[in-house]
């Protein structure tokens, strides 16, 4: 028989205090990934511990870094000013998610701990070198975001552990006189659909020179993947049409990308190619205005 | 036999501005609740999986999937369906007159989920671009095809709320 209780928590020592209480209970962030599961019987839980009415987990606060609650829905990260003026590229890859409904209801943390190769906020999060806040009864630990992701849909999360909040460092803000410039590109088969490939770009010139680079592909690795060997080219060298080309061979060279019912591995890999082309030509050609 | 689960929870919500309360299964969806506990059969089903809209309610102000939105999650919110929509005499509202009129409906599966979904857009945003309209219902299917006339009518309804504010 189907069936499952239901709890919901009002805080996350009351979340912890029910897992414990059940341990084969699966924490559900907005649903809209396992609701789905549940009913194609990949998932049967026998319980769940909605943490959708944490408060503590919910909104955007601005203390240096900007923290994100994991239960913020993807739509208030979309209104939020701060994100729109700040980290663009965030927003934009949320714009891709899904539809308004699923948007309205998905939330960042679940996107993430989710763990797909394809979610879409985890691309420009890790070009924004975010960091992860984890916490279980015993207390909190932050790890990089991108040693979250382990395979797909499997975090580096304990049983017991929960992802409280996304941390995004200042420094990597888009602001007037920082040479900071982001870009994000997804290629679905319809405007709405999981990515066939998705790229996120921030790039830091003075002049020509690259001070900085972060690159990451979704869609092409088990992970959503940081291209390290294109960053460690770009940096330090100037922007030119070879060293582009060359970003774009070692970029194609660096993902792992499977065939599958949406797209072959060799056009997952061509795409990305395209991508870190038309990435770095276009922010590129903002950098000289 | 396990230990004895409670699978039943109480939920209390308003429901299309009345006041409800029942007790449902906690695995039940929103969907389900509405069409079978509730009998409000406008709302449909059609994927069952968030993909093509057709059971799009309104909670809180903000159209979701009632096939994704699990029952005990509504307990203290405001939801609106189509069945919702009537105005006190019994009168379809404007973006439904304007659905018929435009020809936006042919077989009308997708229309209860394309009207609540253009509500939760007219209502945030009450003079939107082509280009937001079809931002607004891409998460919704018209297995018809007929989209260039559901874009017609959104636009020619939020004309006419225009008119009245």
């Amino acid at each position: 028989m189907i069936g499952y209780t239901y709890q919901k928590p009002g805080s996350v020592a009351e979340a912890f205090r029910l897992k414990e209480d059940t341990p084969e209970a699966l924490f559900v962030a907005g649903g809209t990934d396992l609701m789905v599961k549940i009913k194609n019987r990949e998932v049967s839980p026998k319980a769940l511990i909605s943490l959708r009415s944490v408060a503590e987990l919910q909104g955007i606060a601005v203390r240096g870094a900007v923290h994100i609650g994991a239960m913020t829905s993807i739509s208030e990260l979309i209104r939020n000013e701060v994100m729109r003026e700040k980290y663009p590229v965030l927003v934009k890859a949320a714009r891709r998610l899904g539809s308004r409904q699923i948007r309205n209801v998905a939330t960042l943390g679940g996107n993430l701990c989710n763990c797909s190769p394809c979610a879409d906020t985890a691309t420009p999060l890790l070009v924004l070198e975010a960091r992860a806040l984890l916490q279980n009864h015993l207390g909190t630990r932050e790890i990089p975001l991108v040693k979250l992701f382990k395979q797909p849909g499997e975090t580096c999360l304990a049983t017991d552990e929960i992802l409280t909040q996304v941390l995004i460092p200042a420094f990597n803000a888009t602001r007037k006189g920082s040479g900071v410039r982001t870009i994000f590109f997804k290629q679905g088969r319809v405007k709405m659909d999981l990515a066939v490939a998705s790229l996120s770009v921030l790039l830091q010139t003075k002049g020509n020179r690259v001070k900085k680079a972060r690159l990451a592909a979704g869609s092409v690795a088990p992970v959503p993947l940081r291209l390290t060997r294109v960053e460690d080219l770009l940096e330090g060298d100037n922007l030119s049409s070879s060293l582009i080309a060359e970003a774009r061979r070692l970029a194609e060279e660096s993902v792992k990308p499977i065939t599958d019912i949406r797209s072959s591995g060799e056009y997952r890999r061509h795409i990305v190619g395209v991508f870190v082309k038309r990435a770095l030509e276009t922010l590129w050609a903002r950098s000289e205005t | 036999m396990g230990p004895e689960r409670n699978m039943k929870t109480e939920i209390a919500f308003t429901l299309n501005g009345f006041p409800v309360s029942l007790s449902v299964s906690a695995h039940k969806r929103l969907l389900d609740v509405l069409r079978y506990d509730l009998g409000l059969t406008g709302t449909k089903e059609g994927c069952g999986e968030g993909e093509c809209g057709a059971c799009t309610v309104i909670v809180d102000g903000r159209a979701v999937n009632a096939c994704l939105y699990p029952a005990p999650e509504v307990d203290g919110r405001r939801v609106v369906t189509i069945e919702g929509l009537m105005d006190p005499e019994n009168e379809l509202s404007v973006i439904q007159k304007t659905f018929v009129q435009s020809g936006a409906i042919q077989c009308g599966f997708c229309s209860p989920g394309m009207i609540m979904a253009t509500k939760a857009l007219l209502d945030e945003n009450p003079d939107p671009t082509d280009e937001e309209i079809r931002a607004a219902l891409l998460g919704n299917l018209c297995r018809c095809t007929g989209y260039v006339q559901i874009v017609e009518a959104v636009r020619l309804a939020a004309e006419k709320l225009e008119k009245r504010r």
